[in-house]
């Protein structure tokens, strides 16, 4: 009953029209990022955070996080029509998708990704109402020593389900705790790798360096691409999924939100590993796992809703932990700090209308998408039409504007395009970018950590592994690091299965 | 032998090098007492093990799996690329003088050429609508401080 109580806080604070304006903008501007290649959902959160700071806590992260959930809904039209993700976590729901829309069969493919996408964000806020409070009492045990280890469980978790080599991913969680080390130091003032730049002082910012990992260079590799792009706009009909489409997918779906939840709460986890994680769980329990990569429904069904699930549930460790467990939820960490909200434990007791305010925004959002995502899908695949060479300089126009306007500083811009070409080469050289960012993230974070509880235990690594909690994290960040070197786990490592799967 | 993989392993065990030394002029300290250097010298020394480890599994099987010199880097549009980074930069460097609308309307004016050639009236039509939509939305609707510039608005 206390449950529905919050829940009911939460819909008065969401039907105040202020927030419900935001929530819908968040969700429009979620699915035309999610259905335009190129322009992520980070990459627009970053572009529209300092338009946030002049609004409330709530209409601002209501809004910031409508783009997240939103993005998730648009990127599958894209994959499905255009064989293009439309973003990260839609990269496996092009494999399916495309050759249904080939099959002459893009409605129902486009039907059950917005269904199951609607069912899995159902379902994965409910498990947020229902894991968000205890989880709180669990977190305020936490001091340096647990924060400390859970952060490096969450950046093994990261690398130990990347689809590329485990080793380079570490190599780019390092480089991000190094770019995490510039400014001053928290502790003793100091400052570090600034070299005179007195914008530097301040540390390197989360903006500039995800809109040029993750925008700029997505520009540059498309600007070198020869492909062009086919739309399926003809045969986009049918949009309801048949009897037997539903009972083939909703297994899938059920599955998909159950993984994406859990992955998506896990420091680390998130949408893109989820929906990963999904499909190539659902083509190993699938009945005729060699339709897959062929047009079977439940290969678009499984990873939509893990992704939609994982977005739902990457908001719990941020919201009670203060954790960011991805990219986006960094983001959104930020969007607090500036407005004066310190999320963690004690979060839920002291800003309850945010925190309910934000729940029951998804329910209304996930509804918006629905009605946005499938009687509207004419519009989507009209702006799908627009010629890169007309997308690209807006795209880029948006970043250049994005990371100027969060200091009105060019220095940011010049570090935006810096980080643009090193994501463009690492894009090139198969190095992931999100372990970087997230390390960078949680780098200051960790360095305030592990100096605190050091210093409490007078030099004594032993604290991270006499405490219950900090020991269980770290044992199975050293599980995680050492299941590599097993052949049996070779084998069976999710991202290694994913790289077959792309290549087969 | 994939010389891309062994430079990229090369380069970062450099990087990581430069960090440490940083981290050491820093000042380490003790762990007891960690200084401001600790942290940018345990990550760069991690960085350059995990290098170094890339670097040798690497020359083993000799990047059996990765992608040859000749596909990371044939097909690259390379005029494009650096035209395109080189006209950022200069937009970047330009952009408090020259301000938001006029610095705008030049690199889109080049921006919208560099993928196609077309007509430069329907170049100057997109550039200029394209910018004022830009300025209504941000600097009017948003409020965003964007820099004035020589035509002071």
């Amino acid at each position: 009953m206390e449950l529905l109580g919050y829940l009911f806080v939460g819909f008065s604070v969401v039907f105040q029209p202020l927030n419900l304006f935001y929530c819908f903008t968040g969700v429009l501007i979620g699915t035309l990022v999610g259905v335009l290649p190129g322009l992520g959902p980070v990459a627009a959160m970053s572009l529209l955070l300092p338009a946030t700071f002049h609004t409330t806590p709530v209409a601002s992260i209501i809004m910031l996080a409508g783009i997240y959930y939103g993005a998730m809904y648009g990127g599958s039209t894209t994959s499905i029509l255009v064989n293009i993700p439309g973003e990260a976590a839609s990269v496996m729901t092009c494999l399916d998708g495309y050759q249904m829309a080939r099959r002459g069969r893009a409605g129902p493919a486009l039907g059950i990704s917005a269904f199951g996408s609607f069912i899995a964000g159902t379902i994965g806020i409910i498990g947020m109402m229902l894991i968000s409070p205890p989880l709180v009492n669990f977190a305020l045990k936490f001091g340096p020593p647990e924060y400390f280890s859970l952060m490096v469980l969450g950046l093994m978790i990261l690398t130990f389900l990347t689809s590329t080599s485990m080793v380079r991913a570490l190599m780019m969680a390092a480089f991000g705790l190094i770019v995490g080390t510039i400014g001053l130091d928290n502790i003793s003032g100091l400052a570090r790798f600034t070299f005179n730049i007195p914008e530097l002082l301040d540390g390197v910012g989360l903006v500039p360096v995800v809109m040029g990992l993750f925008g700029i260079s997505e520009v540059l590799l498309n600007i070198e691409l020869k492909t062009k792009r086919e739309v399926f706009t003809t045969k986009v009909k049918g949009l309801l999924p048949t009897l037997e489409d539903w009972a083939r997918s909703i297994r899938a779906i059920l599955r998909g939100t159950g993984i994406g939840f859990f992955l998506g709460i896990l420091p680390g986890g998130g949408a893109v590993i989820a929906s990963f994680v999904s499909y190539a769980i659902e083509k190993r329990v699938a009945k005729h796992p060699e339709e897959f990569g062929k047009g079977a429904i439940e290969g678009v069904a499984a990873p939509e809703a893990a992704n939609n699930a994982a977005a739902q549930g990457a908001f719990i460790p941020l919201l009670t932990l203060g954790i960011p467990s991805n990219v986006v939820m960094a983001l959104l960490l930020g969007a607090l700090i500036v407005h004066g909200v310190t999320p963690g434990p004690l979060l839920l007791s002291q800003h309850p209308q945010l925190f309910w305010g934000v729940v029951a925004s998804m329910y209304i959002g996930n509804a918006m998408l629905l009605a946005l995502n499938l009687p509207l899908i004419g519009m989507w695949v009209q702006l799908l039409k627009v010629p890169y060479a007309i997308l690209f300089p807006i795209i880029i126009l948006f970043c250049l504007i994005g990371s100027y306007s969060i200091n009105n500083s060019t220095t940011d811009v010049t570090i935006m395009l810096v980080f643009g070409v090193i994501g463009y080469l690492m894009k090139k050289l198969s190095l992931e970018a999100a372990p970087m960012v997230l390390a960078f993230v949680l780098g200051p974070m960790m360095e305030t950590a592990l100096r605190q509880a050091l210093i409490k235990s007078r030099g004594s690594f032993s604290i991270f592994f006499t405490r219950p909690i900090s020991a269980t994290c770290l044992i199975i960040a050293i599980a995680l690091l050492a299941a590599p070197l097993l052949p049996w786990f070779r084998r069976r490592r999710p991202g290694v299965a994913l790289e077959r799967d792309e290549t087969s | 032998m994939k010389k891309t993989f062994l430079v990229n392993d090369i380069l970062w065990m450099t990087f990581a090098l430069l960090v440490c030394i940083g981290g050491l002029k820093l000042g380490f300290g003790t762990f007891q007492q960690p200084h401001a250097g600790f942290m940018p010298f345990l990550s760069g020394l991690l960085l350059g093990l995990l290098a170094l480890v890339d670097l040798f599994s690497g020359l083993l099987d000799q990047w059996k799996a990765e992608k040859k010199d000749k596909e990371i880097w044939s097909e690259i549009s390379w005029g494009k690329i650096i035209v395109t980074l080189a006209a950022l930069f200069l937009y970047t460097a330009l952009f408090s003088v020259l301000g938001f609308i006029i610095g705008s309307i030049f690199l889109l004016l080049f921006l919208f050429r560099v993928m196609e050639p077309r007509p430069w009236w329907i170049v100057l039509t997109a550039s200029l609508v394209t910018t004022g939509l830009f300025y209504l939305g941000f600097k009017v609707g948003l409020d965003s401080q964007l820099p004035r510039g020589i035509l002071g608005f």
